[in-house]
């Protein structure tokens, strides 16, 4: 997958090419003044994110039997929306990071925003876990710390794994973004003036671009992608831990991990696709986010699509194959069960839907590949409601079997998960520069020593 | 409610500090000690007192465990000959009525308006002795059977104020009590041995659940199917019945015949055992036939709906067993024709020599017998007529439970004074124009006479809650007001006097005073004239005979008030909290409605509107609807207190709570006031027309599906396997448990330094469902009832249950989105009953998923949950594979003990807090309990010192606690049976404490030769 280093070079050596100053003018421009229609859009956030938290505060003080949760389904759409954000949060590293690493230098026009959206979808993530707890104010019996009663955690819990592995992954991610938007930063002080100048410069750590804070930058860089890495891998599979450690019927599979890493990147793209299409279209960035870089993203989606058919077909396969009449139950219930509509949406939405991407010309186009990822989305959230869902409704006691419906409570939060997000990516968008001026800069100047040479 | 408390702001404070986890969501509440400390109070310490039942007219014994002056729980006297230590559901649950915020705090006299209005004793007595000096002779007072020293009292008062007086209990069992006078010219209720019997014919007496004592019954017929004893089965039961009632689903035949075809088939059976045994010497062989001419089996059996073969073995049984017994229809089949029905098989009992051994008919007893529907409807007349100036009402609530077509609420409005004595609010007492409140049982004086040799006592437990008066003391003081020639001293006094024939203080502390009396035999010596075998009629139309049943445990209607009663599943169908309405599937079908669909029932007497519930076992030309709720008043009772947890900000706008809305509805209302032969009450009188609404309204239950998948969670054993021939029968009875997939000693898991492992061994074959475990448990664990809302949302607290399976299952449904239980089939039976605590697992799901080790494995074995260290992520319930685990959805522990129900906390366990998990501990505070007097007295605890609430509860002893250790254990005895013990899902190496012991599936026919 490695695609030509100079595609990108390509597209800025052409006769309309911004100059390096035009670069800095162009992707800073979104920074600069507001417009109604990003107030009203940053407004519409804040006032989701508002009634999210009236609602959460409310069913903290009247206890979590305002969510739809009943014997035996104790995990719902909190959890469900939990593991899809994560996933979204995948994206953005092995943008970064991964791809750093294989040199695939197309990612540089697109891993701001996505390193942007795993910060963001990382800390919406996070809130779930919290938000889920019956008693919320004993969050901090989690985290293991020394006191005077020698309480200690559970270290065999798939769920203390997930407070590291979570913890671990926002860190990494907030460090890793924040290193890369320093010479950007510095960009930005140095047009700013007044309050924001002072701001920028703090921010900017006196960042000159000389030599050796290069040298430092890209070898701090090289170092963190190497720590991120494995992270990439790590983290969802151990959130995938949190089922697959189970006993659940449809949870109990070693398959999890790679499948779950599968989906999150699946999805994670998806989200980038969704966020960059708008993001390039508003702000006219046509000339950073080119065709190209859309077609290895969907590429990569068409990979990752057809890794979660494999899987879920896997896991059908080995259900049927174990010859053990629970999990041949909980599978079967799962596609022609009550929740059969969820369980056709994901596998529709995220296998059958994105092979349209063997065709080159819809690689390309935009509006399409908008609403394929949008579905993609959807049918990752499904998935992780069948995974959930499903598979606890109908466990080994038939007796005991139950359904989950969503309250509205639990839709008012879901809702104001997205608002969250929503709300951080758009005040990023006004903050920091949606696209790595330097990292653009630099592809310019390979193509311009280079250019002659393709 | 909607007030800002402390608490509350507290808790507002500390959900707006978040994470900064202000900590302040406990209160802080200080332990006051006595100033004076009294005698027999050491706090911490239990003390027990004996008492008696009052719940039913079985009168078992009780042991009260009081702390700090509350009784707590109630448990079965060991002594009791009655229950000997058992207590059933409706026994533990009736403990509450001392503490329902139901309760009348003090005399209520009805205001200007017609409402009641808080008054004083002094007011209300006077007024009230006003009212009967002018009344004499035209008071009269009608109340529920009640003990020789309180009817005593009554009779004196009644001579004092010229009053007449009137017994009044809905299930009285007047045919039967006519149909053995008829026969044996005693007019007593007959006691029936099941456990003396080889072979029970019930037709459709339901005497597990609605019987005369249901608690003995259960133990006698369970002793008498050990198979641990009885190589062979033991009792074998054929049941008739058009639906699959409570008892049927213990027997071993089910011959569903049609209802009201119970006359018939009692009468060709009388014959068919007559025709072979012929008269008894001395009887009046002549009016023997005269009265069973014209009955023969072909022609009941075609009346029957069932084949005349079936019908014909049947009889061929009775005559082949060494102790048959046959049972008389129960309060559902009371039909028109009842009385003959009694008597015919009170005559067969007779001739097949059952009675002497497995029936005995005691002494008439002394006092009134309760009053037959004839004799309720000349009083009703006479106080239409105006001829009642006083009315009192006890013990009853003729309001709500008299057929509404006799109009005893309208007739209540010619009457000057009604005066009830309900201390807890309903229909009756709402409507009378005077409450003065009667103590509750647990605080009251009182005695009970059950049967011959048997005496005991109700004794106070706790000093008076609220301002109330004893009805003995009541009517002592009204009774010297009129001048009338009472006994002195309090009622007290009075009960203490009538048992001046013993040592008071000895039966005191016994309970009672029980001896054997041998019960004279009788002779057939009755009057048979004006009995015969007609057949009995139905009123109306409709295309449907309406089957009106006692609710398992709501019995009357008495039983609504408790909200255990109405939140514990009803064995047989699995329905909490409201009415329901049985009929078949084809039924079902045909008319267009499913599971929930809402259809209105009409009879000539009225229409009522309930749920239908389609089940597989119940004929297609019936319908079936408990009797028990529809009640318009009572916070539990009605939908007085039905709401989201908490008021207004807890939940949907409007549901605090709809006072006045009756749950459910009474079936009493829609029964004609028939009458049978001899002026008893009918329950099966009436056919009745189904139409659907188009309406829905989702009925609470409890569980999802009696089709266990061929997961082998309830297995059966033949008798075959059970005697080591198990090939020959292996194939559809879970034979898997003779090869465990894993073999493990459960005894390992605890720590092996100390002495205990604390197991459970559970005989299925022993479980009837009638749930008395739950209710103990709840009670003793101050488990929080949800209500109906909740309840539909399967979010129940119960630490045990009882899941109830039809045959080993298959692969069919699961799909549903509406829950239908669908496993029965007419006339088949293969119910399997298995209750399920937490198997407190060696290798626990759950503890291994807990992040903060809120759930951990104790040196014992168990598996300890610390409520304070529970942060609520509810993955351990997620891995429960027996899904026992609980949690709490919101403030149950505060908000679902309103009012006095506070006081009837168990101190020994934690009342848990909103936001946490909970589950069965194995009554661990009752082994701490026993642990720290085997520790002063430097030994180990021994075995059966500790019994778990639902052990001790249990009727007929399917459960065995003990310490698995111990090889010497009755546990370890009761487990090792390895022909049909198994732990549930074992292939998931769990390692459970549990050793089920599968059900016996009795080979139906041995049973009938």
């Amino acid at each position: 997958m490695a695609p030509p280093a100079t595609a990108v070079a390509d597209s800025l050596a052409s006769p309309d090419r911004p100059r390096d100053s035009r670069a800095n003018i162009d992707i800073m421009a979104p920074t600069k003044g507001v417009q109604w229609p990003y107030f009203l859009a940053l407004g519409a956030a804040v006032l989701g994110v508002l009634q999210a938290l009236i609602v959460l505060l409310y069913q903290t003080y009247v206890g979590l039997g305002v969510a739809g949760y009943q014997q035996p389904v104790f995990w719902g759409v909190y959890i469900v929306t939990f593991v899809f954000w994560i996933g979204i949060g995948h994206a953005g590293t092995l943008i970064s990071a991964i791809l750093f690493l294989f040199r695939a230098k197309w990612r540089n026009a697109v891993n701001r925003g996505a390193e942007a959206l795993t910060v963001f979808a990382v800390i919406t993530a996070a809130l779930f876990p919290i938000l889920h707890l019956g008693r919320i104010w004993k969050l901090y019996f989690l985290i293991p710390y020394p006191n005077q009663r020698a309480l200690w955690v559970n270290f065999k819990s798939p769920l203390l794994w997930d407070v590291f592995a979570i913890s671990t992954y926002a860190s990494i991610s907030i460090v890793f973004f924040y290193i890369g938007l320093i010479p950007d930063i510095a960009i930005a002080r140095d047009r700013a003036t007044g309050v924001k100048k002072a701001v920028y410069t703090v921010l900017a750590l006196g960042w000159q671009g000389t030599g050796p804070q290069w040298k430092a930058h890209s070898r701090s860089v090289l170092h963190l992608s190497g720590l991120a890495t494995p992270l990439v891998l790590s983290v969802h599979s151990v959130v995938s831990w949190d089922f697959a450690m189970s006993i659940v019927p449809g949870w109990h599979a070693t398959i999890f991990a790679p499948y779950f890493v599968a989906g999150a990147v699946f999805g994670g793209f998806a989200m980038v696709v969704n966020i960059m299409i708008p993001v390039r279209r508003i702000f006219r960035l046509e000339r950073y986010l080119t065709d190209y870089h859309f077609e290895n993203m969907s590429r990569f989606i068409l990979l990752t699509s057809t890794i979660c058919g494999y899987a879920y077909a896997a896991e059908y396969f080995i259900a049927w194959y174990s010859g053990v009449e629970f999990e041949q139950s909980s599978f079967w219930l799962r596609a022609f069960g009550p929740y059969w509509l969820s369980t056709w949406c994901m596998i529709t939405f995220n296998v059958i839907f994105p092979q349209l991407l063997w065709i080159k010309k819809l690689r390309t186009n935009l509006p399409f590949l908008f609403g394929l990822c949008f579905f993609i989305n959807l049918g990752m959230w499904f998935e992780r409601y069948v995974i959930i869902i499903t598979s606890l409704s109908r466990e080994y006691i038939s007796g005991s079997w139950g359904l989950y419906v969503i309250s509205p409570v639990e839709l008012s939060i879901l809702a104001g998960s997205f608002c969250w997000f929503s709300m951080w990516f758009l005040l990023f968008l006004k903050v920091f520069p949606v696209i790595a001026i330097t990292e653009v800069k630099e592809l310019e100047i390979h193509a311009r020593d280079h250019g002659g040479a393709h | 409610m909607s007030e800002l408390d402390r608490r509350d702001f507290l808790k507002l404070v500390g959900v707006g500090a978040g994470a900064a986890a202000t900590a302040c969501a406990e209160p802080v509440e200080k332990l006051v000690p006595y100033v004076e400390q009294p005698e027999s109070i050491t706090p911490g310490i239990a003390v027990w007192y004996a008492s008696t039942c009052t719940e039913c007219p079985a009168a078992c014994g009780l042991h009260v465990r009081t702390r700090e002056g509350r009784p707590v729980k109630l448990e079965g006297n060991p002594d009791h000959p009655i229950n000997q230590g058992k207590l059933c559901a409706r026994g533990q649950a009736s403990l509450g009525r001392t503490y329902l915020p139901d309760r009348y705090a003090q005399p209520m006299i009805a205001g200007v308006n017609g409402a009641l209005e808080a008054s004083t004793w002094d007011d209300a007595t006077a007024r009230l002795g006003a009212k009967l000096e002018s009344a004499r002779g035209r008071t009269w007072i009608l109340g529920g059977s009640v003990g020789p020293s309180l009817g005593g009292v009554i009779d004196e008062f009644a001579a004092a104020a010229g009053a007449q007086r009137m017994t009044y209990e809905p299930f009285a069992h007047e045919a039967l009590r006519r149909g053995t006078e008829a026969v044996f010219g005693v007019a007593s209720l007959p006691i029936f041995d099941p456990g003396k019997a080889d072979l029970i014919v019930d037709l459709g007496s339901d005497f597990l659940s609605a019987g005369l004592s249901p608690t003995e019954s259960a133990r006698q017929y369970s002793d008498a199917r050990n198979v641990n004893v009885h190589k062979s089965g033991g009792t074998r039961m054929i049941s008739f019945g058009p639906r699959l009632n409570f008892t049927t689903t213990s027997a071993d035949q089910w011959i569903p015949a049609k209802a009201g075809s119970e006359s018939g088939i009692a009468f060709a059976l009388a014959n068919a055992v007559l025709a072979a045994k012929g008269a008894p010497e001395g009887a009046d062989a002549a009016g023997i036939e005269r009265f069973l001419s014209g009955a023969n089996l072909s022609r009941a059996a075609k009346e029957a709906d069932v084949s005349p073969g079936e019908l014909a073995a049947v009889a061929e049984a009775l005559l082949h067993a060494k102790n048959p017994l046959i049972l008389p229809p129960g309060v559902a089949y009371t039909g028109s024709r009842a009385t003959s029905t009694a008597a015919a098989v009170m005559l067969t009992n007779a001739l097949l020599g059952a009675v002497g051994t497995s029936v005995a008919i005691p002494p008439a007893p002394a006092g009134p017998a309760p009053a037959s529907l004839a004799e309720l409807k000349n009083l009703i007349a006479a106080m239409k007529g105006g001829q009642v100036d006083v009315l009192l009402i006890h013990d009853s609530n003729p309001v709500y439970s008299l057929p509404a077509e006799l109009g005893f609420a309208e007739a209540l409005g010619s009457v000057d004074t009604v005066v009830s004595f309900a201390s807890l609010r309903d229909e009756t007492a709402e409507s009378s124009s005077m409450v003065l409140p009667d103590h509750t049982p647990m605080e009251s004086w009182g005695d009970s006479a059950p049967r011959p040799g048997i005496r005991s006592i109700v004794q106070p437990t706790v000093r008076p809650l609220l301002d109330t008066r004893a009805l003995g003391d009541t009517l002592l003081e009204l009774g010297r007001g009129l001048g009338g020639a009472m006994p002195e001293g309090p009622f007290r006094k009075v009960v203490e006097n009538n048992w001046s024939d013993v040592n008071w203080r000895q039966a005191l502390a016994r309970g009672g005073v029980f001896t054997e009396t041998a019960i004279a035999p009788v002779e057939i010596s009755g009057d048979l004239s004006g009995l015969g075998a007609e057949a009995p009629s139905l009123k109306g139309n409709g295309d449907f005979t309406l089957v009106a049943f006692p609710h398992h445990f709501l019995a009357d209607g008495r039983g609504a008030a408790l909200p255990w009663l109405q939140e514990i599943p009803d064995p047989v169908t699995k329905l909490q909290w409201n009415s329901w309405v049985e009929m078949s599937f084809g039924t079902a079908e045909k008319l267009g409605v499913g599971f929930g669909d809402v259809v209105q029932v009409a009879t000539a007497a009225g229409t009522l509107e309930a749920s239908v519930f389609p089940r597989g076992g119940i004929r297609d030309d019936t319908i079936a609807i408990p009797i028990g709720q529809g009640h318009s008043i009572g916070r539990y009772a009605s939908m007085e207190g039905e709401g989201e947890p908490g008021g207004w900000i807890k939940g949907p706008v409007g549901s605090e709570g709809q006072p006045g809305v009756p749950r459910g509805a009474n079936v009493m209302a829609i029964l004609p006031a028939a009458q049978d032969e001899l002026g008893g009450r009918v329950w099966l009188g009436t056919r009745a027309a189904v139409a659907k609404t188009g309406r829905f309204r989702r009925l609470a239950l409890a569980q999802w599906t009696d089709n266990q998948r061929g997961r082998e969670l309830a297995q059966a054993a033949s008798l075959a396997q059970l005697s080591g021939h198990g090939d020959d029968h292996g194939g559809g009875h879970g034979a898997h448990h003779n090869e465990p997939p894993h073999t493990f000693t459960a005894a390992y898991d605890a720590d092996p330094d100390q002495p205990y492992r604390w197991g459970m061994a559970i005989d299925n074959d022993r479980c009837n469902g009638c749930s008395a475990c739950v209710a103990a448990c709840y009670v003793e664990n101050n488990i929080p009832v949800v209500g109906e809302t909740q309840s539909i949302q399967h979010r129940d607290m119960a630490w045990i249950r009882i899941e109830r399976y039809v045959g080993d299952g298959d692969l069919e449904g699961g799909a549903a989105r509406r829950p239908v239980p669908n496993r029965e089939k007419l006339g088949e039976l293969d119910v399997r009953y298995i209750p399920m605590p937490c198997q407190q697992c060696g290798a626990a799901p759950c503890e291994a998923v807990c992040p903060t080790l809120a759930t951990y494995h104790n040196k014992e074995g168990l598996n300890g949950m610390v409520y304070n260290r529970c942060a609520g992520t509810r993955y351990c319930a997620n891995n429960c594979v027996y899904k026992v685990r609980r949690f709490n959805y919101f403030d149950y522990g505060n908000e679902n003990f309103p009012g006095l129900l506070g006081l009837m906390l168990n101190p020994d366990v934690t009342v848990r807090q909103q936001g946490v998990m909970e589950k069965c501990s194995f009554c661990v505070q009752r082994i701490e309990d026993a642990r720290q007097p085997a520790k002063d007295e430097g030994r180990d605890i021994r075995d059966g010192e500790v019994q778990t609430a639902c052990q001790q509860a249990c009727p007929t002893h399917a459960i065995t606690f003990g310490n698995l250790r111990d090889k010497t254990s009755k546990v370890v005895a009761a487990s090792d049976h390895p022909e049909r013990s198994y732990h549930l899902l074992q292939e998931l190496n769990t390692r459970s404490a549990i050793t089920y012991l599968a059900q016996v599936t009795r080979d139906e026919n041995e049973g009938n030769h």
